[in-house]
């Protein structure tokens, strides 16, 4: 745990007070008010992010602080659920945007640092970018889960899915990026290190975190909403190993290998 | 469904669990033992069994080949399986029994600056295997980013990044005084000729980056040090900082020539990257001398296979973008404007 006295310091401090502010406030039932102060929180984001680039000069995804960082920004994929998709949850979207931001806030080391040689590629960016979008789904998705488990929902939105059916979309959403996500590492791998799978353990984590959800699409496919309960817990176990491949495997000194500079 | 429909599909979840944790273990296990494991036979059997499960579907599911998307995801994920084991170390063999085509997987060259090498040390590190052209070494060197630094510590911990800019004189304040970087070297050599010594920079021959730095103090003084890269945290006894040339690595580049029949047929600098290939084969900038930087170590990859896994990831993403997101997220979109 560190406090960061800087500006980049204080504007993620400043977009996290406004996204939990943003949630109790909408819990409390002044939807208006939360929205606002949402949208506030996802300008300070911005600002955040805008002024990391600026800093380091390279698109900031390098190391687990600039991720988080970039994650926080979730307002335009709230906006794209509610308005598109039909998936409520923004409540929820203002708590992952607090949860995401505390490790960049408070956990994650923000020295600027040059690129390597591995990074420098035109790659790098689009791999990672595609597995944040697609992340965040998967995060949607598991706190849809868990309210088709809890029974609680918090959108009473007639023209909003039920939360197993948003379930199921936003899984759909987020499947397709990150298979796009472990191809375009795959191949990233193969023009880097000479091969396209190296069976690192950040690797094998996240083809396990991949394989859930093609389990999640089969075990769906064959009982359809018979089966609500275990469809839902499909989704959070695939959210259970999307956090390990994202954090454990970094932070761990169980694993070690190719992908362990990217701390 | 069907009884034997139904059979199939548990199998696949059944194959698709099991790989789950399959993975999961050989996260806990490292690359190389992991990599081991993948490999064994009785992994090698569940491979074999995958893509078996995934033809039977395909066979026995009528929408799985009837939608296109579908038959792209599953046509794919065979594909990527097939292409994999007919690039493995097995497949290889097979290949070389089967139709005599006597390839190297991997292994990796070590080739000296202005000499050519058609010799691939296996991974076992035990056999050589030849290649049938030969590669040349033109010039290896690091490349590193811009501005250098050259980090002035007290004693008491306050410090400095100076920019390495020969001749500019640098302001450490009041009390310090200040630092100029006098000389880059790339070879620092040094040779005692009678009472004088002689400092050359040489960088044909060797490996030593160093920086001459005069230190003038506030009261005067002036003292003089050389500051070597590869030998940080000298310090005199008598001396106020902690001088330390620390550089960091933007590139690593070989500079090579491929020579098939005496005549060069092919030229390329390959970096991190940015690989060579030729031949059916890639070659990757792996690793240098760190002691000279007279020879670089490049990893010969060979390419059996790859067209069948790049092909079926192509599918992959094609089909699953279009099932999941054209026929099932943005979809309803359509409904909705109707
Ligand atoms: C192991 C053998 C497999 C079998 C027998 C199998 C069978 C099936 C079947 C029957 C469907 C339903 C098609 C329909 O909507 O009518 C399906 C859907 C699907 N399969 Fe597979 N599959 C297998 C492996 C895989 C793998 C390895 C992947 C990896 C990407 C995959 C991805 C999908 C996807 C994305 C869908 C669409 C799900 C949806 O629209 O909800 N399948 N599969």
């Amino acid at each position: 745990m560190e406090i960061k006295y800087t500006v980049q310091g204080l504007l993620i401090y400043a977009a996290m007070g406004a996204y939990l502010v943003a949630f109790v406030t909408t819990l409390l039932r002044r939807r208006k008010t939360g929205q606002t102060l949402y949208l506030l929180g996802f300008v300070i984001a911005v600002l955040s992010y805008g002024y990391r680039w600026y800093d380091v000069r390279h698109v900031p995804l390098q190391n687990l602080f600039e991720v988080f960082l970039c994650m926080g920004m979730i307002y335009p994929v709230t906006l794209f659920c509610y308005r598109i998709l039909r998936v409520g949850g923004g409540c929820g979207d203002m708590l992952i945007g607090v949860i995401v931001l505390f490790p960049a806030g408070f956990v994650f080391n923000a020295e600027p640092q040059r690129l390597p040689p591995a990074l420098q590629s035109w790659l790098f960016v689009p791999h990672v970018a595609v597995y944040m979008l697609s992340y965040i789904f998967m995060a949607k998705a598991t706190f849809q889960a868990i309210s088709q488990l809890t029974g609680k929902s918090y959108d009473s939105d007639e023209k909003l899915l039920p939360p197993e059916e948003a379930t199921y979309r936003m899984i759909c959403a987020g499947f397709g990026l990150l298979t796009l996500g472990l191809v375009l590492g795959s191949w990233w791998g193969k023009v880097a290190w000479g091969d396209y799978w190296g069976w690192d353990p950040k690797e094998l984590w996240s083809l396990a975190s991949w394989l859930v959800y093609v389990g999640y699409f089969h075990f769906r496919y064959m009982f359809g909403k018979k089966q609500q309960r275990i469809n839902s817990t499909w989704a959070i176990a695939g959210m259970v190993v999307i956090v390990v491949t994202l954090l454990w495997v970094n932070l761990s000194r169980l694993f070690s290998g190719l992908h362990s500079y990217a701390t | 469904m069907s009884k034997f429909r139904n059979t199939v599909m548990w199998a696949g979840l059944t194959l698709i669990i099991a790989l789950i944790f399959l993975s999961i273990y050989g996260a806990f296990l490292g690359a190389e033992r992991a990599q081991k494991l993948v490999n064994s036979l009785p992994v090698s059997v569940y491979w074999l069994a995958f893509i078996l499960i995934l033809t039977a579907g395909l066979a026995v599911f009528r929408r799985l080949v009837r939608v296109p998307a579908l038959s792209l995801i599953h046509f794919g994920c065979v594909l990527i399986l097939a292409g994999s084991m007919w690039g493995s170390d097995a497949g290889h063999r097979l290949q070389s029994q089967l139709f005599g085509i006597d390839k190297v997987r991997t292994g990796q060259m070590v080739i000296y600056e202005g000499h050519s090498e058609n010799l691939v040390a296996l991974e076992d590190g035990e056999q050589i295997k030849e290649l049938p052209f030969s590669i040349k070494l033109k010039d290896f060197r690091l490349e590193h980013y811009k501005p250098e630094y050259l980090r002035v510590q007290t004693r008491n911990g306050e410090s400095w990044k100076v920019p390495v800019e020969v001749g500019t004189e640098f302001y450490l304040g009041e009390d310090f005084g200040t630092v100029t970087i006098l000389r880059a070297f790339e070879n620092f050599q040094i040779r005692i000729e009678g009472e004088e010594r002689i400092v050359t920079d040489e960088p044909q021959s060797g490996y030593n980056p160093a920086l001459e730095v005069e230190i003038k103090h506030p009261d005067g003084d002036v003292a003089s040090r050389y500051v070597f890269e590869r030998f940080p945290g000298h310090i005199h006894p008598e001396d106020e900082f902690l001088l330390r040339y620390h550089r960091i690595i933007r590139d690593y580049v070989s500079e090579l020539d491929i020579i098939e029949e005496g005549k060069v047929v092919a030229a390329k600098n390959i970096e991190v990257n940015h690989p060579l290939y030729f031949g059916g084969y890639h070659f990757y900038q792996h690793s240098y001398d760190a002691e000279a930087g007279q020879y670089t170590v490049l990893m010969v990859t060979s390419d059996t296979g790859l067209g069948l896994v790049y092909a079926g990831y192509v599918m992959l993403c094609v089909g699953v973008l279009w099932q999941l997101w054209f026929r099932g997220v943005f979809a309803r979109m359509k409904l909705k404007s109707k």
